[in-house]
């Protein structure tokens, strides 16, 4: 998430609207300074939560940075300690507005639920604060065709909101509904700025739903990503078509840097707080955000990794960009 | 119920003993089919029989000590079990090299990736039918019906069971829509479904979370002729994953009470899901609606219980059923699960979970969400 952006962005058009709407350039003149000093610009007690959230995320960034070089025992005590700090940051952004969904969101996710309390809570939290009127009105509102519920300030937390439900039902094994939330985000915010579609592929990979696999494909151009690569040679293995599943494997060990060693070198991932983190198109960074996601489905097909293995140009893959990169191989 | 190897052998030699008859006097050939049970247990070769029928002996044998004794054999026995079934099995294929339960069993056996003895079954499949479907045409010439009709199927038995653990194993490879291809055949082929292919289907409309489509396959069997009348765990496992899935949770409550009304022992079962060894010549024939039957529905549930992430390490499925199997079991039997117990404490705080033997709002929803069916939109 760009809070700091999302928060200039945020402010400067409530104090553009308050003088009445200003010129392009007026605009972009307005935006330097509230960039350079938010607080001034803060009015209302949303701002103020939205503002300490912002905070919040990247005092956590920061403590993040600093823990490559630990060894096991201080990098826990290091998690453990900045997303307490992190709870209780949010916590005081929710004293100031109990509406603040983004720091009610990266409250829970960051509270070490089991999944499926986390989902059961996530789902609570999007009654409470009704999402689904949010996205109702807007869609009566909004001219046939052209919805864009992201360009909306105030429906982003909704949004984000309902990707962590969708990513939450993937990790629970709920792939229906984690492919029907992550469809109901992209149908009200096409652009899918969050990513919705990357769980969706997933899910439709685990379901062997090659229809819906392939519309998703192409409302999305068929512009190809390190998820939708893998997420078809997952599909089109389990579907049993294995000539065109190696085929696809070996696309995906090409065209996403260091796919082939993230795949077969699955790491943990960092927490999403409160979404999936943004990392260069097929780059390494990237895949193993997508191994991470899609780790138990890869387990539910127990020879996959194997198979993987045993194709040549991609064990190939692996070793070469271990070796470039000074990798454990 | 799964295919009993000992009964197919006894219906072998029967049949071929009264073929042998046919040219008596029918009275004498009476009185010498009353000699039949007897021979049968106690002098085997002194009946008449083919070497396809004394290889299938051979598999029976091999079945009893693979599938029936192995599981509870400590390492020491289980080594020689497994090369008196290894002798066993090779003697059956020299006998009759068309035995495709003897090569089948002894390349599960020496097959060490799932996917390569899938591999081998999906190759094979083609070539076992013919094989099976000629020596069915065979059989069929036989001149009193009923003998033709039997003598048809038990042909055709090698082929069911084939295609059987073909979708059994297409699911455990995370092949779930091959599943449903190969079960969809298997019942065409034999609606009355003897190798209960149905519950293997069952699971696979589970993976897929395919509500409707369980509930169109279950609605084109043809009951009567199913061994299970009233429902069977697999089916229950399936809708109360689906359920879950849907976070109807109070749905798939509804599937377990089901199952421990049905089964006894259901809710031990289910709390432990204990994963077993699957059969190597069939799914376990054992009796219908018995606590041996959900061991193993449990076990082939595996594949919805270990599924998703949680505290547990169980799988999301899998730790929410246990938890309301406990909630479930009587106080005996809570006795006997004492650890499962612990971890479940562990698991939703000590002053939170309580079970007792009577379920009640008291002990309920601990284990995760509100009795409605929730959705995302």
């Amino acid at each position: 998430m760009r809070a700091r952006d999302e928060l200039v962005q945020r402010l400067a058009t409530q104090r553009s609207e308050k003088l009445g709407g200003l010129s392009e350039g007026g605009f972009r003149e307005l935006e330097l300074d509230v960039r350079k000093n938010p607080q001034a610009f803060v009015d209302t007690p949303s701002d103020r939560a939205f503002y300490l959230v912002t905070r919040a995320l990247e005092r956590h960034e920061d403590a993040c940075a600093n823990e490559d070089l630990l060894d096991d025992d201080e990098y826990y005590a290091s998690r453990t300690k900045r997303l307490a700090r992190l709870t209780a940051d949010c916590d005081e952004a929710l004293a100031i507005d109990p509406d603040c969904l983004d720091a009610a969101l990266i409250r829970l996710q960051a509270s070490n639920l089991d999944p499926d309390r986390l989902l059961s809570a996530l789902l609570d939290l999007s009654l409470s604060a009704q999402s689904q009127r949010v996205f109702d009105e807007l869609q009566a509102k909004a001219p046939e065709g052209s919805l864009n519920a992201w360009t909306d300030l105030t429906v982003r937390p909704h949004l984000r909101l309902q990707a962590a439900v969708s990513r939450t039902a993937l990790d629970t094994a709920r792939y229906r509904l984690a492919a029907e939330t992550g469809e109901s985000c992209i149908a009200l915010a096409p652009d899918d700025a969050l990513g919705c579609r990357h769980t969706c592929a997933l899910a439709y990979a685990r379901l062997e739903d090659e229809e819906s696999f392939d519309a998703l494909d192409v409302r999305f151009s068929r512009q190809g990503s390190s998820w939708m690569h893998l997420a078809r040679t997952i599909l089109l293995y389990k579907l049993g078509r294995m000539g065109a599943a190696k085929r696809a494997l070996e696309g995906y060990a090409r065209l996403v840097e260091g796919g082939a060693y993230a795949l077969l070198h699955p790491v943990m991932v960092e927490l999403y707080l409160p979404d999936r983190p943004e990392a260069q198109p097929l780059s390494f960074e990237e895949a193993t955000l997508v191994i991470a996601e899609a780790d138990p489905i890869i387990m539910d097909v127990p020879d996959f990794i194997g198979w993987a293995q045993g194709t040549r140009n991609v064990w190939f893959a692996a070793e070469s960009f271990a070796e470039r990169n000074g990798f454990d191989w | 119920m799964a295919f009993d190897p000992h009964r197919e052998d006894y219906q072998r030699l029967g049949l071929r003993f009264a073929r042998s008859l046919d040219s008596d006097d029918p009275r004498d050939a009476a009185v010498a089919f009353a000699t039949f049970g007897r021979r049968f247990a106690q002098n085997r070769d002194s009946l008449p029989q083919s070497d396809a029928d004394r290889a299938f002996h051979l598999v029976a044998d091999a079945t009893t000590l693979i599938d029936y004794k192995l599981p509870f054999a400590n390492d020491e026995e289980a080594e020689t079990l497994i090369s008196r079934a290894r002798t066993l099995l090779g003697e059956a294929i020299s006998l009759d090299e068309r035995c495709h339960d003897a090569v089948r069993m002894q390349v599960a056996a020496t097959t060490a990736s799932f996917e390569g003895y899938y591999d081998f079954l999906r190759q094979g499949a083609e070539e076992v039918k013919a094989s099976c479907e000629e020596r069915g045409a065979e059989a069929a010439k036989d001149s009193a019906p009923e003998r033709a009709q039997l003598a048809a199927s038990i042909a055709m038995a090698p082929y069911l069971r084939w295609m059987a653990m073909l979708a059994e194993k297409a699911v455990i490879c995370g092949r779930n829509r091959e599943a449903l291809r190969y079960a969809n055949e298997l019942l065409e082929l034999d609606p009355a479904d003897p190798a209960d292919v149905r519950f293997t289907a069952a699971l696979a409309y589970a993976k897929l979370e395919d509500d409707q489509g369980l509930d169109a396959f279950e609605r084109r069997l043809v009951p009567t002729v199913h061994s299970h009348s009233s429902g069977n765990a697999w089916s229950s496992l399936a809708r109360a994953s689906l359920a879950y899935r849907r976070r109807d949770f109070f749905g798939a409550r509804k599937q377990l009470r089901i199952m421990v009304a049905s089964y006894p022992h259901a809710a031990v079962a289910l709390a432990r899901q204990r994963e077993l060894p699957d059969g190597v010549f069939s799914r376990l024939c054992v009796p219908p609606y018995s606590e041996d039957e959900i061991i193993i529905a449990a076990s082939e549930g595996t594949v919805l219980f270990q599924e998703g992430r949680d505290a547990l390490g169980r799988g999301s499925f899998g730790s929410w059923v246990m938890l309301e199997s406990l909630a479930l079991a009587t106080k005996e039997q809570l006795v006997e699960m004492s650890d499962l117990v612990e971890t479940a404490a562990t698991l939703v705080g000590k002053d939170q979970f309580n079970p007792s033997g009577t379920p009640g709002p008291g002990n309920r929803g601990q284990s995760g969400g509100p009795e409605t069916p929730g959705g995302a939109s």
